[in-house]
Parts: structure tokens; sequence; C-alpha cells
């Protein structure tokens, strides 16, 4: 199952914009968002941010903390709604659709890779990266027979029935990854990839995340020099608002 | 969406569901542990309650009486001047003569003093009654007959002398206890301490069964005697008469009968009895029914929140599942899964719990107050406590997941 034939899976799901752009996998178009409830209280997030990604591009976003680059990462998987704003994922505007449309989206075009990872202490290496395909029915041989392929191109072949807490950091990044991997996605989305990791492991996961990135839209988010040195355009965020885009 | 597809999501929610409980062990037993205390709360409390309304019909079946007749008052703890029905042996006796009833007879209750030589006096109750008969399952000893048949119109009152003259008892084991006397040994009865001493009884018999139905000691003493030791003996008073129909006869009938013949008296067929019991003790029966109301509340308030917190304890695993992209329904069902498994575990333990528990809080019971086989456990009881477990478990277990699932959000993935 391929994604990238994105017009068939998309087609039903919602409008379909028709300019020049609308080849981008991911595109913020004067996004606005505040959390909180509206008043002196609300804290505004993003500023009329304007974002797009290509397929085959890697797009860092950089700030400090508060910045608003989390904010992007959670509009882009369709996990938040921004108040103002169209936030296109394939062509497709995620601001108008369901929850439940949405869901369906980041299911079968988004990979997301956590900082900390996220795997489900409980289950076996290949079980969480089989994980995504409970949701499409996919059968459980299949399930397994994929999730083995994808550890074995993270390099993880010998751990597959070993549980989170066996792993070290490194090999339960490896794993986040392949489980980002499992519905092949059209975009993958990463949150400090390399957050918990030593530089030499954070180097590997990298490496890995630019080989597979190849044929993918990747947006990253860090703060650190080394994670985003692997971007082919940074964007530079500060109080919500883009300062930079480019290298 | 194809069966097939239903197939494989549900066998995923069901494994996902399983490896989260074997996660944590000990979590699990805990929470297993909560849910039979709820059952058990439920159960016992249920057990309670029926056992209240059970003990006391059983009272009046036991008493093998068709027909009570009585007059307000009919409080057991009353003295002699609460003894409404004058002349009750020649009432008896008009009422035997009837075609439609085999027999009749009296029964009186006073407050009385017991006691022996060296011990002090003990304030209890009385039954005066004409004999007592196989259900007082003695404990020791047995029971007492007068010489003279009530029912065929003897013992009248020209017949009868003011003084006692069977002098016979059969004590509570807790007033034989007391007053450390057994089978054989004497006691004073009287309705005051003054007039205790005038009067000595053989103890014959050792036996709870009048205690049970009043809620407090009672002792059994031939009707006569008991009303020459209350000086009641002239004007024959006693608490009730108590009636058994023929065979064939329509109870109801014969009660609707008896009323309009005797308008001054509460004429009520057995059931209605329990009826009339139970309306003079509104109060208790409602605290009974408010305890039965808080247990199920709480037993539901309790469940509630412990599902609650197994999603909250979950909620990160929830979000990263919902992040990457299984619906709520999947995420509610695996918590509904877990609520299932560990209330049918915890279920399951509290319906096993509560026979034994049941056993020792009856024990407990008959050894404090008297009562036996108060807790009774009906089906109806494990129904209650197994639904309140498996189906309120499971329904807040979905509710509560689906619930995580809407909140379940990236910021519990970061920090």
């Amino acid at each position: 199952m391929s994604n990238h034939a994105l017009e068939q899976a998309t087609a039903s799901s919602g409008q379909r914009s028709t300019d020049a752009e609308s080849t981008a996998a991911v595109r913020l178009e004067r996004v606005t968002h505040e959390y909180g409830s509206s008043g002196d209280r609300a804290v505004t997030a993003l500023r009329n941010v304007s974002v797009t990604v290509q397929t085959g591009e890697i797009v860092g976003l950089e700030g400090p903390s508060g910045s608003g680059k989390s904010t992007i990462l959670h509009a882009v998987t369709g996990l938040l709604v921004p108040i103002d704003g169209t936030v296109e994922l394939l062509g497709t505007d995620l601001t108008g659709l369901s929850d439940r449309k949405r869901t369906r989206l980041r299911r079968q075009h988004i990979g997301i890779v956590f900082q900390r990872f996220h795997l489900l202490p409980s289950l076996s290496a290949r079980a969480n990266v089989a994980l995504p395909l409970v949701q499409a029915g996919v059968p459980t041989a299949t399930r397994r027979e994929r999730a083995e392929t994808l550890l074995e191109r993270v390099g993880l072949a010998d751990r597959t029935g070993h549980l989170p807490g066996e792993l070290s950091g490194g090999e339960r990044q490896r794993v986040a990854i392949a489980r980002a991997l499992v519905t092949d996605p059209d975009v993958i989305v990463a949150d400090e990839p390399t957050g918990e990791l030593d530089t030499a492991t954070g180097a590997d996961v990298l490496d890995l995340l630019t080989d597979i990135g190849r044929n993918r839209a990747v947006l990253v988010a860090s703060h650190d020099d080394a994670t985003l040195s692997v971007a082919d355009r940074v964007v530079g965020l500060r109080d919500g608002r883009v300062v930079t885009d480019g290298r | 969406m194809s069966l097939q597809r239903i197939a494989v999501r549900t066998r995923a929610v069901v494994g996902l569901a399983l490896a989260q409980l074997r996660r944590a062990p000990g979590r699990t037993a805990l929470t297993v542990v909560a849910v039979m205390l709820a059952v058990l709360s439920v159960t016992l409390l249920a057990s309670l309650g029926v056992g209240v309304v059970q003990t006391g019909e059983d009272g009046l079946e036991n008493a093998n009486r068709d027909i009570w007749i009585s007059s307000d008052p009919i409080d057991p703890a009353a003295s002699g001047t609460a003894n409404p029905i004058v002349g009750s042996h020649g009432v008896s006796a008009d009422i035997t003569e009837r075609d439609d009833i085999s027999s009749a007879s009296p029964i009186a209750m006073h407050e009385v003093y017991i006691g022996t030589e060296s011990g002090d006096l003990e304030r209890t109750s009385a039954v005066g009654v004409h004999e007592t008969h196989d259900g007082f399952d003695f404990e020791a000893g047995g029971g007492f007959e007068t010489v003279l048949n009530v029912s065929a119109g003897e013992h009248l009152e020209h017949q009868r002398t003011g003084e006692p003259t069977n002098e016979e008892i059969v004590l509570d084991p807790n007033t034989a206890e007391t007053l450390d006397v057994s089978v054989g040994d004497t006691v004073f009865l009287g309705t005051s301490r003054e007039t205790a001493q005038d009067h000595e009884f053989t103890v014959v018999g050792i036996a709870a069964y009048y205690s049970q139905y009043l809620g407090s000691d009672a002792e059994a003493v031939p009707l006569t005697d008991l009303q020459a030791v209350a000086g009641t003996a002239g004007t024959d008073r006693a608490t009730f008469i108590t009636a058994s129909v023929e065979d064939g006869a329509d109870r109801d009938a014969v009660s609707d009968d008896l009323a309009a013949e005797y308008p001054a008296y509460d004429v009520r067929t057995s059931d209605e009895q329990v009826g009339a019991m139970f309306e003079e003790r509104s109060l208790v029966l409602a605290s009974g029914a408010t305890l039965v109301g808080l247990a199920l509340v709480g037993g539901i308030v309790l469940t509630i929140n412990l599902f609650a917190l197994v999603a909250y304890q979950q909620r990160d695993e929830l979000a990263a599942l919902r992040a990457i992209g299984l619906s709520r329904w999947v995420l509610a069902g695996t918590i509904g899964v877990q609520g299932l498994v560990i209330g049918l575990f915890g279920g399951l333990a509290g319906l096993a719990a509560t026979p034994v528990l049941t056993m020792a809080l009856n024990h407990l019971a008959s050894s404090v107050v008297g009562f036996d086989s108060l807790l009774q456990t009906p089906l109806e009881v494990y129904v209650a406590g197994l639904a309140l477990a498996i189906v309120v478990g499971t329904v807040v277990a979905v509710v509560t997941g689906w619930r995580a699932g809407r909140y379940a959000r990236l910021e519990h993935l970061e920090g």
C-alpha cells in the first residue's frame, strides 16, 4: 500500500487546492492559534504563520521553547485545529474536517516520531511497530511480516521480540521510526527526535531519518543545531512568528 | 467495514488490553480487589435486606398460624397494659368453634425481671404461649405443654387460679449465660423487681426461638403462668390470638369473616401481619433500604472512580495510540476489555467471598443479637453483585476510555 498516490486517498476527504502549490505535501497558510479561553488569559501560540514542505524535502523548525514549533506539528498532524488559517495535507484542508476524518488522514499519510519514543511498554518491538496497522484491520500475519521487515531495515532484526524496557534509548527511537514508517506515510513529523539520545546515537538516528525521508516530506522540530543540520531548509520561529525561512 | 476487519481489530484490542493488564500485575490485582469490595458491599447489604424480610416471614410461617388477631398497640416491649385482648381464652374458644377454624390460641407478651438467688435481676421479655413446639430448635432440654386444651374451650376464667401452676420456663441462651443457669436450675420471675422473688420457675429448655423475632432476648413461659405473674389472669389479657384454618378453607375469606365478627380487633392473615409488623418498623426498614441504596450507589461510584483511574494511569499510552491514528473506539475498547476482565475476576472473587462472610456475619449476629440467618443470599443477590462488577465495570471502562481518547493530546506526550 503506497500513500504516494495521494489523489486517490484524499479525493473524498475534503476540498482540494487547485493553485500551483497544491503539490506541496504540507502547506500552512496564515495560521493563527491561541491556547486557553479567549480574553486576557489566552496565549497566542502561532501568529499568521505560513510554511510549505514539498515531498522529498526535510524542513527543520527552530526556536526556543514556546516559540510555536510543537503547535505547528500538532496542526500538521491534525491533532489540533487552529483558530484561523488553513492547514493542507496533500492538498486537503484539515481545518474543515471532522476529528474522525483527520484521524484517518493522519493514520494514512503521517508518521510521527516523538522525543520520548512513546512505545507501549507492554508490547514487543514488533507489536509496537505493527500497532498503526490495527486500525486498518490488517491481518496479524501481515502486520507481523511488515513490522519485521521494517525493524530489519532500521537495524533491529535481532530485537523484534524485546520489550521497550529491554532496549537502549537509540534502539527505542529506531523502533519508533519503524512504527512511523509502517503505514508508508507521505509525511514524517519528528519532535526533538534526538532529544533523549547521546550525540553518537543521535547522529545514527538522524542518518536513518534522512535516509527514509528521501521520498517523503519530513518536518523536524528541534533546539539542536546538529539535528537541524540535516534539514534542507530551516524555519526560525520566535513568539509564534516565522522570523527566518531558509538556510 | 468488513467483518474480517472488525474481527482483526477486536482481537488486537483484546490482546492490547491483556498486555496492559499483564504489564502491571500488582496494580491489576489491587483493582480486582477493589471491585471485589464493591461487590461485597452490595451483596452483603442486600443479603441483610433480604434476611430482615425473610426472618419476619419465616417467623410467622414457622408459627404455622394462618390468622393473627391483635389490637393496637402490638409493641412487644410494652408492659401488661399493652396486652389489649381481654378474655383471650374465651375469644379463642369461640373462634375455635367455627367450622372453618381448626385451632386458636392466645399469646401474651410482658416485660419481666428474671434472676437467681445469688445474682442480680435482669430485665427481659417473656412470651406466654400454650405450648412449645418442634420449631424451637432447643439448644438444651425441651419445652413445656399446659395441661388444658385451650382450643377446646378449657382453661376458661373460672377454671384458672391466680397462681402459676406449671412453673416451667424456656430461657434464651444469652439469658441463661448471663444468669449462669442450665436446664434443671431454678430462676425467679416477676413483672417488677419487688415481686420477682415471689415466683420460682424451673428451666426446662434453652432456645432462641422468640428472640429472633423480637430482636432482643425473650423467654418462653406457659401463658397462664405468665398471666398469673403479671396479674392479668383475671382479665385474661393477651397480645395476639393466632388461629389456623381448616384444610381447604379460604384463609382470606375466614379472615374477613372474623374481622366482621370482631370489629374491635385487627384481623390479619399471616402475610398481612408481616406487612403490619413492618409498618411499625418503618424507620428500621427505611434505614435498611437506605443502606442498600447507598451500597449500590457507593459500589457504582467506587467502580467509576476505579476505571477512571485505570484510564488516567494509561493516558500517555492512550495519547500515543491516538496520535498514531488509532480511533477512539479502539482506545475505548482497550480500556473496556480491561474493565470486563477486572470486573469478571473481581465479581467472581466477590461472589466467592460472599457466602464465607455471610456465614461469619450470621454467626456474629446470632451470638450478639440472637438472630439466626440474618443475612440471606438468594440467587438475585449474586446476580446483582456480578451485574455490578461486569456490566457497570465494562460500561464505565468503555465510557472513561472514550473520554480519555477525547482528551488524549500531544501535550501528554511532552514534558
